[in-house]
């Protein structure tokens, strides 16, 4: 028995051995098993560069500072973390974007809870190797940890994304959602009266209603709300906004039961702002034969699945946010203090339509569509930011 | 021997084991989960792509002998366990050990509020009551922490206002918990109704009504989220040896040492101690021996709650400075930790700093390494489950093994002279039922 334990033990360490070497990934650099390394998303992975690995303090950094020293960024994500298809996601985009184009090195974290944000915060601030010379905070929930971190460590650059914190070292970026929300709204209210077919879904022209489902009820959500109803008024008075609040952004049950009660008391189109949760509100679609809005990105592409029901999504350009503060730092022009909004004018916001649905919108539908932004531009329009408003 | 057979006597083992014993299998549980860790992390690592291997794995080259073979790994476990630990404890082993300025102070941050939800399930647990609703306690305590203080700040300010307000918010908490964690402890009383549906249940009920009273009622109008008005800084705990940024007070840290020290003596010590721990273990010979079982089920419960609302309490005094929801799930932690520490009010304190050091390790592996936040909370669920399962498995076996095997390894402790505080207590309470303490 005790030979049979010792062979057993051999065959796993040489099996072993050899099927992790076998395995597909792996870094570049060991030639002979570099594979096809799985998935798209995973060759994503942020490079290694020694000097991420190298602990805090450690004396050995000489190494690490090869030819020109990038410009290193740090990345405090939402809590929800990458891979939600719509926020995070889209930051991290505007990364990438930055990196193809500018000498950086970065680095990412996501936090879990909201009592870690400061953590992350002064983590990135405290650190000497590297010292970072960005560090981006992403979402409105970072505001109070960063209004502290902001002023214990007041040569450190942040910005921050959707809300302000007023402090010299900090560049903040603030969205329109309202103005992107309202072409939507008017898309909808466009298409909800008429006998649409496209894709799987329709709209039958005697409905009168559409929906608008919501993550947390917040003073930033209810922007997309007021913006979509009074985008669904301004393209006919008659049509009805059901709303729901689900309370969790990442509860794709609760969207999809919230949205079915929406088709069944005969809305045809439903927009959602609710992070994750709207994949139940696009599976909903799905079921009734009906329409769905994306949020944040172009979701017909991030969620391709539901392609078929995707007519438009409301995207919001986090990515250019965090790309232009970054483009600010290596060219040192950090507008520390500013308040930067990036409404339709700066294309911060915008309509885009579906990849697969959008060719078969009608052009009497995307032409007053296209009129309204430009007359929101021009001060012609101007888009509520409180629902009790519109 | 058969399999079934085996299994007891390693039960019986697990259960003579000594104090000197059982630290040292849990030593050699954590050792085998790194072990097991690091493996995950080299699979892991070779299932994703980078440019630069962070890690080589070859065979020892003694005279010369060439290469056979080289390995690259992209994450480095070496790294990963250092930074997991060491980073967690600013890095003792490096020669300036500055613990008060880093990520210590977080570690102990999280202990702090982990001791309080800790001690709050071993509590009920000691009782037989499994407060799963610690959480939804927390949550309430926190609520009314925030709410009270912020009603009567300005009423003090100043020194006088940390003196006058902390204890009462403190207070606030442990009432507001007490209270919520009363109901699910009347409802088995009186009602029969399961523990652990009812404040699983309560937490939902706790969370949901409390975000409809943040975000409608006592929302701070100049914020986006839902959040109440920050409370004076003279409302907080005053913050002691640590540097401002990262929200410990040493003196909430004496606040948890002091409220494992009255658990621990209330359990061990008194008689509505005896009731709670004779209840836990064979409820009808308690109430045989004149235990009032409904009454001391709620009032564990409302002790158990009153210990969540504390938590709930240093989270707002402490580390945020006014009430968010969103609260971090430092309850269902709580059970974990009262797992690690067998019950055991005492263990709570060791069990919590070694969940604080995982939880504010992690954040320390995240910034360090590029190994993703998922695969840290493996290791980090491996690291908790090896260290619990021996536990856990003790727990079962006394169980199993029945009253007579524990009443013989009792009566050897006592003979050895140890603490017999358990065999003492019935004496006083010569069957009577009242007891000499009402």
């Amino acid at each position: 028995m005790d030979s049979d334990r010792r062979r057993f033990i051999k065959v796993v360490g040489v099996t072993g051995l050899a099927g992790l070497a076998g395995c597909g990934g792996g870094p570049s650099e060991s030639t002979a098993t570099e594979g096809d390394g799985g998935s798209d998303d995973e060759t994503d992975e942020p490079e290694m560069t020694e000097g991420m690995t190298e602990t805090p303090g450690d004396v050995e950094t000489t190494e690490a500072m090869t030819e020109a020293d990038p410009t290193q960024v740090g990345m405090v994500y939402a809590t929800g973390g990458l891979g939600d298809g719509s926020f995070n996601d889209q930051a991290q985009q505007g990364l990438f974007q930055a990196e193809e184009e500018y000498d950086i090195a970065y680095q990412e974290a996501q936090p879990d809870d909201v009592a870690q944000f400061g953590d992350f915060q002064q983590q990135f601030a405290q650190s000497s190797d590297p010292d970072y010379d960005l560090v981006c905070c992403i979402g409105f929930l970072q505001t109070d940890a960063l209004t502290g971190t902001a002023a214990d460590y007041p040569e450190q650059n942040f910005m921050l994304v959707d809300s302000v914190v007023d402090a010299d070292n900090v560049a903040s970026y603030t969205f329109a959602e309202h103005e992107g929300s309202f072409l939507v709204g008017q898309m909808a209210g466009l298409l909800t009266t008429r006998d649409f077919s496209a894709g799987a879904g329709e709209t039958t022209g005697d409905s009168t209603n559409v929906g608008f489902v919501g993550g947390v009820e917040s003073d930033l959500i209810r922007k997309f709300e007021a913006g979509f109803t009074a985008g669904v008024t301004y393209a006919d008075e008659d049509v009805d906004v059901i709303t729901n609040y689900v309370g969790d952004f990442n509860e794709p049950s609760g969207g999809n039961e919230a949205a079915q009660a929406m088709y069944d008391s005969g809305a045809d189109i439903v927009y959602h702002a609710a992070g994750n949760t709207g994949t139940g509100v696009f599976r909903a679609a799905q079921d009734r034969g009906r329409f769905a809005i994306g949020v944040d990105r172009d979701q017909s592409v991030t969620k391709s699945s539901f392609q078929d029901v995707i007519v438009a999504s409301m995207v919001k350009r986090v990515d250019t946010a965090v790309y232009s503060s970054i483009e600010n730092v290596v060219n040192d022009e950090f507008q520390g203090g500013s308040v930067v909004s990036l409404g339709l004018e700066e294309d911060g916001v915008g309509i885009v339509y579906g990849q697969q649905l959008g060719s078969e919108i009608p052009d009497d539908v995307t032409g007053p569509v296209a009129d309204s932004r430009q007359a929101i531009i021009d001060g012609e329009i101007s888009v509520p930011t409180d629902p009790d408003d519109v | 021997m058969s399999a079934r057979e085996r299994f007891r006597r390693i039960l019986d083992r697990l259960l003579a084991a000594s104090g000197t014993e059982r630290a040292l299998i849990s030593l050699a549980s954590l050792v085998l989960a790194i072990a097991v860790g690091t493996v995950i992390i080299l699979v892991a690592g070779r299932m994703t792509t980078c440019e630069t291997a962070a890690f080589w794995l070859t065979h020892p080259r003694p005279l010369g002998v060439p290469e056979l073979f080289r390995v690259g790994f992209c994450y480095d476990p070496v790294t990963v366990y250092d930074r997991l630990f060491l980073g967690a404890l600013d890095d003792p082993l490096s020669g300036n050990w500055s613990p008060l300025d880093g990520q210590f102070a977080v570690t102990l941050r999280e202990t702090t509020v982990l001791v309080f939800t800790g001690l709050s399930v071993a509590l009920a647990f000691r009782a037989g009551v499994f407060n799963i609703g610690t959480q939804g306690q927390m949550v309430v305590g926190a609520l009314a922490t925030a709410l009270a203080v912020l009603w009567v700040a300005p009423l003090f300010s100043g020194v006088v206002g940390t003196l006058v307000l902390v204890p009462f918010g403190l207070l606030v908490g442990a009432v507001g918990g007490g209270l919520y964690g009363a109901v699910p402890g009347a409802l088995k009383a009186y009602a029969d109704a399961n523990e652990v549906i009812t404040t699983i249940m309560l937490n939902f009920i706790a969370t949901g009504i409390v975000l409809y009273l943040v975000s409608e009622v006592f929302k701070d109008p100049d914020s986006l989220a839902n959040q109440t008005v920050s409370l004076p800084d003279y409302a907080l705990f005053p913050v002691v040896l640590f540097g401002e940024q990262f929200g410990v007070s040493v003196l909430a840290l004496l606040v948890a040492l002091a409220a494992v020290v009255a658990v621990y003596y209330l359990l061990e010590h008194t008689p509505f101690g005896y009731d709670i721990r004779a209840s836990g273990l064979q409820p009808a010979a308690a109430e045989y021996g004149g235990v009032d079982a409904a009454r001391t089920v709620v009032a564990s419960m409302t002790l158990s709650g009153a210990l969540g609302g504390l938590a709930g309490a240093v989270y707002v005094l402490m580390i945020l400075g006014n009430f968010q929801t969103g609260v971090p799930a430092y309850g269902f932690d709580g059970i974990t930790v009262a797992i690690l520490a067998g019950n055991n009010p005492l263990g709570v304190t060791v069990a919590a700093f070694l969940f604080g050091v995982l939880k504010s390790g992690t954040t320390v592996v995240q910034f360090a390494t590029d190994v993703p936040p998922q695969l840290v909370g493996v290791l980090r669920g491996l690291i908790i489950l090896f260290v619990a399962m021996p536990e856990f498995f003790r727990l079962l076996g006394r169980r199993i093994a029945g009253p007579e095997r524990e009443s013989e390894r009792e009566a050897t402790v006592a003979t050895d002279g140890g603490h017999d505080t358990e065999h003492r207590a019935p004496e006083t309470r010569d069957g009577s039922g009242g007891g000499p303490r009402r």
